[in-house]
């Protein structure tokens, strides 16, 4: 039990933070320990009992999701993978589905958030070596290199839709969403709560991966069959819960579908920012890191595509990057250094499937660098959008000689440029269906056409809300 | 994005809905079927980006050229996002300035084009594109690659404008003559009088002002009227 006892002492919102300065690593240590203490004695007397082959099983199950140090040396890495083959072969292949209690209700989002969170780790830190900027040994880059199969992404991905495939779980939200029985549809492991839970939270691992790999498409295809609202099953496990959101609005904002983006991180935004007073536990620490990346993406999402916010998220956001929201909504070149930065501080590590080519340094790039550089061509159709803008909403018809040397520029280039954003705020919005589903809609308040050299400008007014002044004030009245 | 299924053989959607979509022996299915998507000038999007993420994952599989026909597949399809979610399934090398290798070269140089297009430089695009022969090679597996341009260009074109200088728009198309209003009156089924070339309004350029009203429901004024009910009189 080798992993077991290294697991010991570490934080998960600490351990993401690799600047953290030691002092607080050090206190939190203490706490830490104090606490899983606690959390070893209730996983014992939930089922001492349980022994396979002369091995604690239980210890296994709290190894599984027990966060992993950052620093963990290599060989922790390498035995961590090992413990968790060990223990899905178990669970996937022994004879009939294995009889377990659950330690707690949340413990199978645990494992997997766990399981992918260190192969995620794994390869970014594979990838560093190779690139030989982790400051990796020489020791650790022969040792990566001789053992290219560890955390591999076929077997990680193997191990999700096994756990998906075993709980027939596909078949049974399809049953919940005709509205049937699912137990009529789960058979012998997907009945259990076990692998239901272990099959449930497998399908948002997927979506984390799919969205790792870059591959976003697919990751919000795998939600097909999950009903995205606050009573689905995830919502009840609060990092779930917060996880789901963040990798689709990830995904939606990687597809260019801004509206649809901002529409999922403010929903969960909101949420947290509701609910924040009731959750002051070791979950919703984790949660802090990741809510305040989010703020970052609604920040790019909503200067790429202005939409109206909900009122706290915008003071949150105002408070947290008032000023970078500010020059991204002024656009021009200025602003393309913070769409860079924000996105590289706040968007997933994103990962390569295949390991880096060890003799060749100079041939690995950082898979994020990658994904920024793709993401980064739409930002740059942008910048003038701002500009274009704030000076149409002043005319209803416009010469576009004149609104050039306005702004200074070629008649020809602004012509494109209103095309362009005529072009860019067209958008696919989801309506209903999977989440790939959607429909071509106007995001944009402001509409033109051009009659030859002439700009034809119309604005979507939204008419006074007179009703909620009208009730407020009737009930002060009475 | 375009989902349009109707044109997917059985036997791809058989692939995609299962775990065969991981198996690398489908390879040689997915590149046969992008084949015939050059050819029969229909696109799958899913397909293709399925048979990316099996390079993706197998590495020694990969064919540069299938993945150079699909990226030029999905330039056919500009303004949408197509383009973009390939690269992402790319080599993250693929992107390096200078290039690595020639392959890097050839998705560099598609790239370009590509922003050009959604840059809406369409002269510039039809000028990159005759600026060097590489440029011929890579987009001559897609039958009727500039037809399919030319066709999304007008598109876009329909979207902000109802009248256009002929010489302007001659330029966007790379056509003249003959060729420009046979695509202008068969194609796009737009009129010519004289130098203007006018398009018909649509739902994009009529740019109608709207007043998007409060919409009022009988259950917002559910406790006034209770209240008023139990208000002794």
């Amino acid at each position: 039990m080798l992993a077991g006892q290294n697991f010991n002492g570490t934080n998960r919102h600490l351990r993401e933070d690799s600047d953290t300065d030691d002092e607080v690593l050090a206190s939190t240590l203490v706490e830490e320990a104090l606490r899983d203490d606690g959390d070893y004695d209730d996983l014992e007397s939930a089922g001492g009992s349980l022994q396979i082959s002369g091995e604690n099983i239980q210890q296994r199950l709290a190894a599984a999701a027990t966060p992993l140090d950052f620093q963990a040396p290599l060989q922790n890495r390498f035995d961590s993978y090992d413990n968790y083959c060990t223990l899905f072969h178990f669970i996937l292949n022994s004879d009939g589905p294995v009889d377990l209690e659950l330690p707690t209700y949340y413990w199978a989002w645990d494992v997997i958030d766990e399981f992918i969170y260190q192969f995620n780790s794994f390869c970014s830190h594979r990838n560093a070596v190779a690139r030989k900027e982790g400051g990796g040994s020489e020791e650790e880059r022969r040792l990566l290199c001789d053992h290219p199969q560890t955390w591999g992404c076929y077997s990680v991905l193997n191990v999700l839709y096994s756990l998906i495939q075993r709980s027939q779980m596909n078949e049974q939200l399809a049953a919940i969403k005709k509205g049937q029985d699912p137990n009529e549809v789960a058979g012998e492991y997907g009945s259990r709560p076990l692998y239901r839970m272990l099959g449930y939270f497998s399908i948002i691992g997927l979506l984390r991966v799919h969205c790792l790999l870059g591959d976003f498409t697919l990751a919000l295809k795998t939600l097909d069959d999950i009903e995205l609202n606050k009573k689905a099953v995830f919502a009840r496990v609060m990092a779930a819960h917060f996880t789901t959101y963040y990798y689709v609005g990830v995904s939606y904002m990687m597809m260019r579908r801004y509206a649809d983006a901002i529409k999922a991180f403010s929903h969960i935004l909101v949420y947290v920012s509701r609910t924040k007073n009731f959750q002051k536990n070791a979950q919703f620490d984790s949660v802090t890191k990741k809510n305040d990346q989010m703020y970052a993406l609604i920040a790019i999402c909503v200067a790429l595509c202005p939409t109206r916010l909900d009122d706290t998220i915008h003071a949150s956001l105002r408070e947290k990057y008032g000023e970078q929201f500010t020059k991204m909504q002024r656009g021009g070149p200025d602003a393309l250094q913070i769409y860079e930065q924000l996105f590289m501080s706040a968007c997933p590590k994103f990962i390569s499937p295949i390991p880096p080519d060890f003799d060749k340094p100079e041939n690995n790039v950082d898979p994020s660098q990658h994904h920024l550089r793709v993401f980064m061509a739409d930002v740059r159709n942008s910048m003038l959008a701002p500009t274009l803008k704030s000076y149409l909403k002043l005319y209803t018809t416009m010469d576009l000689k004149k609104l050039a040397a306005f702004i200074e520029v070629d008649p020809e280039v602004l012509r494109t440029q209103l095309l362009v954003y005529k072009q860019r705020s067209r958008q696919t919005r989801w309506i209903e269906g999977g989440l790939l589903e959607g429909e071509t809609i106007n995001t944009s308040d402001l509409d033109f056409a051009l009659q030859g050299d002439l700009i034809h400008i119309s604005e979507a007014k939204v008419g006074r809300r007179l009703v909620d002044w009208y009730l407020r004030n009737l009930a002060k009245t009475y | 994005m375009t989902f349009d299924t109707s044109t997917r053989p059985e036997h791809i959607q058989g692939i995609l809905s299962s775990l065969d979509r991981y198996n690398p022996e489908t390879v040689t299915i997915f590149q046969d079927y992008v084949q015939q998507q050059c050819e029969n000038r229909t696109y799958d999007s899913l397909a293709n980006l399925a048979l990316l993420k099996l390079y993706q994952f197998n590495p020694h599989l990969t064919r540069d050229e299938t993945i150079t026909n699909i990226l030029v597949k999905a330039l056919t399809v500009f303004p949408s996002a197509d383009f973009g979610l390939c690269l992402h399934l790319l080599p993250a090398n693929a992107l390096t300035e200078p290039p690595i290798d020639p392959f890097a070269e050839a998705v560099l140089k598609l790239f370009s084009l590509s922003r050009l297009l959604e840059a809406c430089e369409y002269r510039e695009f039809w000028m990159t594109l005759e600026s060097d022969d590489l440029y011929a090679d890579l987009i001559t597996d897609c039958a009727g690659f500039e037809e399919l341009i030319r066709l999304r260009i007008a598109s876009t074109t329909a979207q902000s404008n109802r009248e256009i200088n002929r010489e302007l728009l001659e330029g966007w198309l790379n056509l003249t003559a003959d060729g420009f209003e046979s695509f202008i009156k068969g194609s796009c089924g737009w009129a010519i009088e004289g130098d203007v070339v006018k398009i018909p309004l649509n739902k994009e350029n009529e740019a109608k002002t709207t007043v998007t009203r409060e919409n009022v429901k009988f259950d917002q004024f559910q406790r006034v009227i209770k209240r008023a009910y139990e208000q002794p009189a």
